[in-house]
């Protein structure tokens, strides 16, 4: 087994990659025993994944409150769509499209979204996502005030590291578009960032 | 251009910061108690809605057997009028699995054979009723078998669709109860022509 690695290949990886193979053939029993309506193993895949679905949700939304509203709607849409994830993608991704969708859909049904731009000064930074270190304190707060296309765009990006073909997927933009958001994003966070320094010194 | 060359410099150090950003943040309460009261919940409703099916089909059953009945009354000899023991009434099973009646199961056999038989004599008891009876049976016949036909067809599309399935057992509930009232109004009229 160890031949076939690339020679530079250390024992900690191969104990990764092992250990990554366990993990994905285990939530494979979870979520098939789930599609069999088993709740037990859906609960292990909510303990799995519960940190990355609320973290996505948190950084498209901005407000812990509604954050939990969507996590909570994303893994009930899961539950009851699972019959439909057939692997052929990693559940977690598969997971994370079910809860962009939560996010975008709930967005559109309410104006909430309108109230929390124009909210967004009156609200504190977002506790849990704040970083101890001072710059990724600055970066959290300025993603959160980006313009939710832009904003979308770079968390699933920059933060969550898909591509624009798979973003542009989710948000249910062109790869282009994409793109443009992030650069969009890119420049803008620049000059919050810049003129965050410049204010304090 | 120097600020240009800082900006992009800027921008790419704001890049390898967002990927310092945790993908994984807990929220301030565990959501799992409200998701699984929710689902359970779910899954008792769906297993409800899947058992009023069942006990449509049920109904069915009963219906026809009731209808089998009163036509082996009806077509037998009158002089042996009496009613068929419970283990004489044909026994309809439905079946699972088969493209005819949805994916999740088909009217059996004896069904079939029991509505065939209905159906047959429907058409022969049609020429003894007036025009205008007869008009108004064969209307709401037609009417009821193309529903049939546009739910089935509707099925081969989707074919685990509970509405639909439910709607076809319906339909075919209501083409067996005019089937019957047709059988039950011409078998009352003979025995009285009998007596």
């Amino acid at each position: 087994m160890q031949a076939a690695l690339p020679a530079n290949t250390g024992t900690s990886e191969v104990v990764v990659v092992a250990l990554e193979a366990d993990t994905a053939a285990a939530e494979l029993r979870w979520v098939r025993k789930a599609q069999e309506a088993d709740s037990s193993a859906f609960e292990k895949l909510y303990r799995a994944h519960i940190g990355r679905v609320y973290g996505l949700c948190l950084r498209m939304t901005g407000n812990p409150s509604e954050a939990e509203d969507c996590a909570q709607e994303a893994f009930i849409q899961a539950w009851n769509k699972l019959d439909k994830f057939r692997g052929d993608s990693a559940f977690g991704t598969w997971l994370h499209r079910v809860a962009v969708n939560v996010v975008l859909g709930r967005m559109r049904k309410s104006k909430r979204e309108q109230d929390r731009i124009r909210a967004v000064s009156d609200v504190a930074p977002v506790r849990q996502t704040v970083a101890d270190d001072g710059e990724l304190r600055d970066l959290e707060q300025a993603i959160n005030e980006l313009p939710s296309g832009a904003r979308h765009v770079f968390v699933l990006n920059a933060v969550y590291g898909y591509s624009h073909g798979e973003t542009g997927s989710m948000l249910g933009i062109a790869e282009g578009t994409s793109k443009a958001q992030l650069s969009r994003a890119r420049r803008l966070l620049v000059q919050q960032l810049e003129s965050g320094h410049d204010e304090r010194d | 251009m120097m600020n240009e060359i800082d900006d992009k410099k800027f921008e790419d150090e704001l890049m390898a910061q967002a990927q310092k950003l945790s993908a994984s943040v807990m929220p301030e309460r565990d959501l799992w108690p409200d998701i699984e009261r929710t689902i359970t919940a779910s899954t008792k409703r769906g297993r409800s809605a899947w058992n009023t099916v069942w006990a449509q089909a049920a109904a069915v059953i009963l219906l026809v057997g009731g209808s089998s009945g009163l036509t082996y009354l009806t077509m037998s000899d009158s002089e042996d009028a009496t009613v068929p023991g419970i283990a004489e009434t044909p026994v309809l099973v439905f079946e699972q699995a088969s493209a005819d009646f949805g994916s999740q199961y088909t009217l059996g056999p004896d069904y079939q054979d029991a509505r065939h038989g209905l159906a047959t004599q429907l058409d022969e008891r049609l020429a003894s009723l007036s025009p205008e009876a007869r008009a108004e049976v064969v209307a709401n016949m037609e009417t009821i078998r193309e529903a049939i036909d546009d739910i089935n067809r509707a099925l081969t599309e989707e074919p685990d669709n509970v509405l639909l399935q439910e709607l076809l057992i319906d339909t075919y509930r209501d083409e067996l109860s005019i089937m019957m009232q047709v059988d039950e109004i011409m078998g009352a009229a003979m025995r009285r022509g009998d007596i």
